[in-house]
């Protein structure tokens, strides 16, 4: 049988290098009977000053950590604001990419809704654990090899909080919306089902008008990045186009004309009414969607008229600058 | 937080260190793992165990010590000594301790003096109206 000692030795070793194991073994082994010499030499009995003198050594795993020189973290203060900056920029861009890529596919291969939906939610927690994953992987091998990962900050990386300015971002982004819009429309009528999404009947009037309109606000949007501010016209222009698209959108969902009659895709839910939800669930999205639209960009043009100091983007709104 | 727990931390910030300065200048005698752990818990340094042995082998690694066993007694043990490169080292981390010393008494009447000038300067603007 084996005894304490021997125990609590064998435990702590496993876990060192093997060269330098024979030479710990002995030394700690010496210093342990030291100790418990010591205790035995002011009154303890052998058995207890033996599980205190190992009590006090503690943690044989950690005893082990420090022998070997072992960081006792995954990833230390040096490493961890490369980590944590890397890590959100992936799961605010590539994880987005890849859930859409496949919600895309999916709506090709099988548009039914509640796959489209199951398959976006798997997507969504699948590719953003492995990014989790791999990242950390990566970067506490680099943190117990010693790799330099040097990401060499300056003054110039500083953000440049220009108050009110229209960026390039934003219009791009704008631009890039308008586009897949219009794409996402002209395409559910030719591929996406075999049955098109979306009432057909609409392609005489509606439809057009709303590409037309998807149009318009492409060239908005270049307007106002041109313009460099939000000034009272641009609100006043963006009140027109936002109501422009949005009243005819809710009458055509309120007088159920915007879906396809002939799209089963929905039946599948809730016996048939799942048509009459998805109504009501996008006027409430347009209606608020709209609304929330016109009165920011009124308020932003509030406060270059003004001259009142914008807001630091990632604070909440409490924060501003001038 | 409790008051205890900053003082405990902001103490074991001061501390770390020191016991490889003291390490460095007992070991100029040789001594084994238990008896310079028992030589430094007798001057004051509170250091355990399992910090102390880890640190004798990274500071042999260094070659700031030497060690050998001895086996000659019927237990062997692993008698470490500093290098001249280590009391070298332990020279210059002294010299160091000693200036933060003298630096942080200097801050203390420093802060002394000015309270004294303020007052003084006090006396002199109430004693003009």
């Amino acid at each position: 049988m084996t005894n304490l000692v021997d125990r609590y030795v064998f435990t702590a070793l496993r876990r060192i290098p093997e060269q330098q194991r024979a030479d710990i073994d002995r030394e700690l082994r010496a210093s342990i009977e030291d100790a418990v010499d010591a205790r035995v030499e002011a009154g303890e009995s052998r058995e207890a000053a033996v599980e205190t003198t190992l009590t006090e050594l503690g943690d044989p795993e950690r005893l082990a950590d420090r022998y070997a020189g072992r960081p006792a973290y995954l990833i230390g203060p040096e490493l961890f604001p490369v980590w944590r900056r890397l890590l959100k920029i992936l799961l605010w861009t590539v994880l987005p990419i890849v859930v859409t890529v496949g919600v895309v596919v999916q709506i090709f291969e099988d548009p039914n809704i509640g796959k489209i939906i199951g398959g976006a939610v798997s997507g969504l927690i699948t590719v953003g654990a492995h990014l989790c994953f791999w990242v950390t992987l990566v970067f506490a091998i680099a943190e117990r090899t010693n790799t330099p990962v040097k990401v060499n900050w300056s003054l110039k990386d500083l953000p440049r909080y220009e108050a009110q300015r229209a960026g390039l971002g934003q219009m791009l982004t704008g631009v890039v919306w308008v586009v897949l819009l219009i794409a996402a429309l002209v395409l559910q009528q030719f591929t996406f089902t075999d049955v098109p999404l979306l009432d057909p009947a609409n392609w005489s009037f509606w439809w057009p008008v709303m590409i037309a309109l998807f149009v318009l606000r492409a060239f908005y949007y270049v307007w106002v990045y041109r313009l460099g501010a939000t000034t009272r016209t641009v609100a006043v222009v963006n009140a027109v186009l936002t109501v422009a698209w949005a009243a005819p959108l809710v009458w055509l969902l309120a007088s159920d004309r915007f879906f396809n009659p002939a799209f089963q895709g929905f039946l599948d839910l809730d016996g048939g009414n799942a048509r009459g939800w998805m109504n009501t669930g996008l006027i409430a999205l347009v209606v608020v969607g709209a609304a929330w639209d016109i009165i920011d960009t009124a308020l932003r043009a509030e406060r270059t008229r003004r001259g009142l100091p914008g807001k630091v983007p990632g604070t909440g709104g409490s924060y501003d600058f001038s | 937080m409790t008051m205890d727990a900053t003082l405990a931390g902001h103490l074991q910030e001061l501390r770390r260190g020191t016991v490889v300065v003291a390490s460095l200048t007992v070991l100029r005698t040789p001594g084994y793992g238990y008896s310079l752990l028992e030589t430094l818990s007798r001057a004051g340094f509170e250091v355990e165990a399992n910090t102390l042995y880890p640190l004798l082998r990274r500071l042999e690694a260094q070659g700031l010590l030497t060690s050998e066993w001895n086996t000659d007694e019927t237990r062997p043990r692993k008698f470490y000594r500093t290098t001249e490169q280590g009391e070298a080292l332990a020279e210059t981390l002294r010299g160091e301790w000693a200036r933060l010393n003298t630096a942080i008494g200097d801050l203390s009447d420093e802060r002394l003096d000015a309270a004294i000038g303020d007052l003084s300067t006090g006396t002199t603007l109430g004693s003009e109206k």
